[in-house]
């Protein structure tokens, strides 16, 4: 009987950064994070078996296609390099059984991380870097790179580790009760912070004026900005109501553009 | 103002590592130098004028403050906004002789962002495309059965082919269209005086596009009609109170964590709520 076979912490260590580096370098809209996922699975497949032809078997099981949030997605590497680890070892796990498993997890963890990463904390991290860039600061764009590297680096590298040594618990302590409150409190900031975020940098004004009275300022008086918030719901209601994609909604506000410049709704007051 | 060839060649090495899918990977090439607000600091520097490029960064990263790609369909080319689109706004508000700090140049620049961006989607789609060829090799590879060849060709397939997309979608064109960007908006200025109604119109534009990236944002994080009112609480925060950016986040982090306990108390009353059901159903089970 052969000794338990265990992955070691280099080969990890190269799978969990060709993940992170190459998730997508090589996309295609056929195969889009295929070649990222065979490349992190190279340096595990290559350690835990003895011939080639086991090799080439083994890591013939992840050219299926993959793709999902990438960032959250090491989660799912870490736990097929468990997985593999265990069919190294003679449980008897088949393709179907690894396939079937990440297929499963592709789309809830696309879901999560297009909300959660995407959605709402890069926006956060943003809207608080635009805050601290006014008049043209270093100290915005500094922020974000600072903050996003290091916590993206080390919250994968904490997934992968959770993936693999947890395995599909792991993913199931990310879709349950407990993170659904904390998934709701993050939006939740989100919400707030893009509000800000629409009132502070946003400058949506209108040049009316109806018998003397300046309508721009009555707006402000009633509900300073309010025109920001208008237009932010009107193009939300394209975009879920009347399902228009964002570069519609976009042509539409050039012809809102063009025609409340000519009827003079709009004069953003240019001169040389 | 006009760009050198070298700085031109520059914007074109990272228009490669920070397009989706870049050179540089997902979090650094994609999320960090692919965000207009950094590719700002990076533009300016290469050009000379950081505080120009940052505000003109600032001013195209409100278009773009969630651009979520679900399932890779994009609706904006992050490479071409960021080092296409940023070199031609400051280029385009140094022209016209506006105050980069000013209101006017943030318009401009989210429009001509915005437009680059739109427009951009070709270079997405080009890369892409083109990345089959890689994988065509990959597959090859794979159906040979070779370990050897397999482990020596995956890796390239994976990092390094993929640069040959990259130098003709994105290095190609952004150093081409940032050579000739003097010339571009010398003829534009020419034919567009700032009075006139189409410059009018695309000033407007750009303070109405700004909009659509928040509202696109609104589209993944309201789910429910009450959860505008927690928008509109933020939007009132820095609109009617004044508060900056910063405390504002402050203020929904405090917010956040009520909601926080109020949901945990939510989850601890249902589970205890179905054990009690559990048990209920158990001593049934017993009687019968």
């Amino acid at each position: 009987m052969a000794e338990k076979k265990t992955i070691s912490q280099k080969a990890r260590n190269k799978s969990f950064l060709s993940w992170i580096y190459g998730n997508l370098t090589c996309f295609s809209q056929e195969h889009m994070q295929t070649f990222g996922y065979l490349a992190s699975m190279l340096p595990i497949v290559d350690e835990l078996y003895d011939t080639d032809d086991q090799k080439v078997e083994a890591l013939s099981t992840y050219t299926t296609f993959f793709n999902t949030e990438p960032q959250i997605g090491s989660m799912v590497v870490g736990l097929t390099a468990s997985l593999e680890e265990a069919r190294a070892n003679g449980e008897a796990i088949d393709d179907e059984t690894i396939n079937g498993l990440r297929a499963g997890l592709m789309g809830p963890l696309a879901g999560l991380g297009d909300s959660i990463i995407v959605g709402t904390f890069i926006p956060i991290l943003l809207g608080i870097a635009l805050g601290l860039s006014k008049g043209g600061s270093v100290l915005g764009p500094l922020f974000y790179v600072v903050v996003w590297n290091l916590i993206m680096y080390f919250g994968m590298k904490f997934a992968y580790d959770q993936g693999y040594s947890l395995g599909s618990s792991a993913v199931e302590a990310l879709v349950g009760p407990e993170s659904e409150a904390l998934r709701s409190s993050i939006v939740m900031i989100g919400t707030m912070v893009i509000g800000s975020v629409a009132a502070t940098w946003i400058n949506v004004t209108t040049s009316l004026n109806i018998a003397g009275v300046d309508i721009q300022t009555t707006l402000n008086g009633i509900f300073p900005k309010v025109l920001n918030l208008l237009f932010v719901y009107l193009c939300w209601w394209l975009m879920t109501k009347k399902k228009l994609s964002p570069t519609v909604v976009m042509l539409i506000l050039v012809v809102v553009a063009l025609v409340g410049v000519v009827i003079g709704v709009f004069n953003p007051g240019l001169s040389y | 103002m006009a760009i050198n060839a070298f700085q031109a060649a520059l914007l074109g090495l990272f228009a490669c590592l920070a397009s989706l899918p870049g050179m540089a990977g997902t979090t650094v090439g994609n999320y960090t130098l692919g965000r207009p607000l950094v590719a700002g600091l990076v533009v300016g520097v290469i050009l000379g004028d950081v505080q120009t490029g940052i505000i003109v960064g600032a001013a195209i990263q409100l278009v773009y403050i969630a651009l979520v790609t679900p399932g890779g369909t994009v609706s904006a080319d992050v490479r071409a906004v960021s080092y296409i689109g940023i070199p031609l706004a400051i280029l385009a508000i140094k022209a016209y002789g506006l105050d980069p700090s000013s209101v006017e140049a943030a318009s401009q620049a989210a429009a001509i962002g915005a437009a680059v961006g739109t427009l951009g989607t070709v270079l997405f789609y080009g890369t892409a495309t083109m990345n089959l060829v890689w994988q065509g090799i990959g597959w090859r590879a794979m159906e040979s059965k070779e370990w050897g060849r397999i482990k020596k060709t995956i890796p390239m397939v994976d990092f390094v082919f993929p640069w040959v997309s990259h130098i003709l979608f994105s290095f190609i064109p952004t150093f081409f269209i940032c050579m000739a960007g003097e010339s571009m908006v010398g003829i534009m200025k020419e034919y567009l005086p700032m009075n006139g109604i189409p410059m009018m119109t695309l000033f407007t534009v750009g303070t109405l596009l700004p909009t659509v990236g928040v509202a696109i944002l609104c589209k993944q994080v309201i789910t429910k009609p009450l959860d505008w009112v927690t928008f509109a609480f933020g939007f009132i925060l820095a609109g009617a109170l004044g508060l900056n950016l910063i405390v504002s986040a402050v203020v929904a982090v405090f917010f956040a964590v009520l909601n926080y306990q109020l949901q945990q108390a939510k989850n601890v009353r249902l589970a205890a709520a179905t054990s009690g059901n559990v048990s209920a159903d158990d001593e049934e089970e017993e009687d019968i």
